[in-house]
């Protein structure tokens, strides 16, 4: 454990706060015009879920908290089709063939990308995962799509079709069935063909 | 963190919006919210007036950085420019020349700052100045402004251009006063919710005016509430962390709320209230955000010009860039500045605001972090 100024806070990091290892969700530096800078910060309990919302002065002590990294492989869940839910994930070391159960609350819906053997890191915190960091882009393999009819396509018009884990995403309507392409997870759009 | 920037950025805004043309709408909320704003105050009798975006001098604001540059003509001869951080100087000797009541909309510039939600560089600024008039006359306009905006923005556009001024003002005027932001309602009919900086203090902080205003008292204060306190630590920055996180989270819960007459260490251009350890400045407050930030305006040019020397040496002293005192603006205040109440808002909140997007970026066709990435 070490410390550091608050005006080193950045999203994505894993600090103490009111002796509570906390994710630091959102940091804002700003200026309340007369003189010294502040850290607006929302920090997120990674045992409890529980968000807190706290100004630093940038001159203020911060500890971090130790967070082991790792990348698994995702092997199998439980997830309904298409839809975010269930309660356990697992997923294994590819060097060590470790197993290692993820509980799906910390993909914040992002679980219903997730493809066999896709890998990805993990935060851990004393022994727990409490974090992952997800591909940004997807490729998945279009299942179902309507046949577009040749219209308007001034406006980029979009149709909805369904990738290989279930879900819905709107795509141009030249996208066809059995073709593959990239999604971006964060927004849940289509980006290209793949 | 940085591979996400950098991926968002390979999607431009412009791109976005061609793939997905529903985007528009959120983006046009800008030039509805303009419209509106040129509509109410021409429609009070405010003239508007440009003012220059390249100056030998800007405000002398102690603590903001500027954006330097060069002016240069066919000679070779050379002059210092920078790119203002307010319109406050000009406006103020319009003022003082007899504009009258005056707005303007315009671009002002912070250099050095940190990216967030709520910031850009670059931003659009609203300033407007009642005369005669002071703080609570443009808390009034304020009320008006903003229930003629959430009108104006709902009511049908005729064509691409500015409604005809023959729009039902009146109507307008009376109109809906429901906000909906994030998911929740905020009220903005009148009165709207006004609470002293030492009545706030005292009710959301346990913090007696006594207290509030001495340094050590305030220090100690905070010190036992938990806030980190060292050598260095100053009246100021205590004041400041009990103001973010015991007093702020509690304004502007329901509809805005105006927190008025801050402590005279807190308003540097703000004439002294009756109770003179305070001034007349207030901000107003809403679902979060600061919206604005108001005085009744120091006219008397000697205070004024020892205030901008003591801001300059407080620039120097800290490092920041140098730059030359306007002494046009003191001159101008020598003709006689009339009593005027004066307020500055940032557009681009607002138009977050009425967009209802917590994100500024994601109101702007060219946000700073798309362009500089």
């Amino acid at each position: 454990m070490s410390t550091m100024r608050a005006n080193q806070l950045k999203t994505g990091m894993f600090v103490l706060y009111k002796d509570q290892p906390c994710a630091v969700v959102k940091c804002e530096f700003y200026f309340p015009g007369k003189g010294s800078a502040f850290a607006r910060t929302k920090m997120k309990n990674v045992k409890t879920g529980n968000v807190y919302e706290y100004t630093f002065k940038s001159a203020d002590m911060v500890e971090t908290v130790d967070i082991d990294t790792v990348e698994l492989q995702y092997l199998y869940g439980d997830l309904p089709a298409g839809k975010a839910g269930g309660d356990t994930l697992y997923f294994m070391n590819p060097r060590t063939f470790d197993q290692f159960e993820v509980p799906v609350s910390i993909f914040e819906g992002k679980e219903k990308y997730l493809l066999a053997e896709m890998k990805m890191f993990f935060n851990f915190y004393e022994g727990i995962a409490i974090g992952v960091r997800f591909p940004l882009k997807v490729t998945v393999k279009v299942t179902e799509a309507q046949e577009a009819s040749a219209g308007n396509t001034v406006n980029a018009p979009k149709k909805p079709v369904i990738i290989e884990t279930g879900v819905e995403v709107l795509a141009p309507l030249f996208v066809k069935e059995g073709e593959m392409i990239i999604v971006d997870t964060e927004t849940g759009e289509y980006v290209s063909r793949a | 963190m940085s591979n996400w920037i950098r991926y968002n950025n390979l999607v431009k805004t412009f791109q976005k919006l061609k793939q997905n043309p529903e985007l528009w709408q959120r983006y046009w909320v800008r030039e509805r919210v303009i419209d509106a704003i040129r509509e109410y105050f021409k429609g009070q009798g405010f003239h508007e007036a440009e003012v220059p975006l390249l100056l030998p001098a800007p405000s002398t604001e102690p603590f903001l950085e500027v954006f330097e540059t060069e002016l240069k003509d066919d000679q070779g001869n050379k002059w210092q420019g920078f790119l203002p951080s307010s319109p406050e100087f000009a406006l103020k000797k319009l003022l003082s020349a007899g504009s009258g009541s005056v707005f303007t909309i315009t671009k002002s510039f912070r250099n050095g700052e940190g990216r967030s939600s709520r910031h850009n560089p670059e931003f659009t600024i609203l300033e407007w100045y009642r005369t005669p008039g002071n703080y609570m006359d443009v808390a009034t306009d304020f009320e008006g402004l903003m229930r003629f905006i959430l009108t104006f923005k709902e009511s049908p556009r005729r064509s691409n251009h500015l409604p005809t001024r023959r729009l039902p003002t009146r109507r307008l005027l009376e109109g809906g006063s429901q906000l909906t932001y994030q998911d929740k309602k905020y009220d903005l009919s009148s009165p709207w919710e006004k609470i002293s900086v030492a009545e706030a203090f005292a009710k959301y902080a346990s913090v007696d005016t006594e207290t509030m205003l001495n340094g050590s008292l305030l220090i100690a204060h905070g010190k036992r509430k938990g806030y980190q306190v060292t050598e260095t630590t100053t009246w100021e920055e205590i004041w400041n962390q009990i103001m973010a996180n015991e007093i702020e989270p509690k304004l502007g819960q329901n509809g805005p709320t105006i927190l008025y007459d801050y402590p005279i260490a807190q308003a540097a251009l703000a004439r002294p209230a009756k109770d003179p350890r305070f001034a007349e400045r207030f901000e107003i407050f809403m679902a979060g955000l600061e919206l604005g930030n108001c005085f009744s305006e120091l006219t008397d040019w000697k205070e004024q010009e020892a205030r901008c020397k003591a801001d300059l040496a407080l620039r120097q002293a800290q490092g920041k860039l140098a730059f030359p005192m306007d002494n046009d603006f003191i001159d101008a205040l020598k003709l006689g500045m009339p009593p005027t109440g004066g307020i500055a808002v940032g557009v681009d909140r607002l138009v977050a605001l009425f967009a209802d997007t917590p994100d500024i970026a994601d109101t702007l066709f060219f946000p700073v972090g798309e362009m500089f990435a």
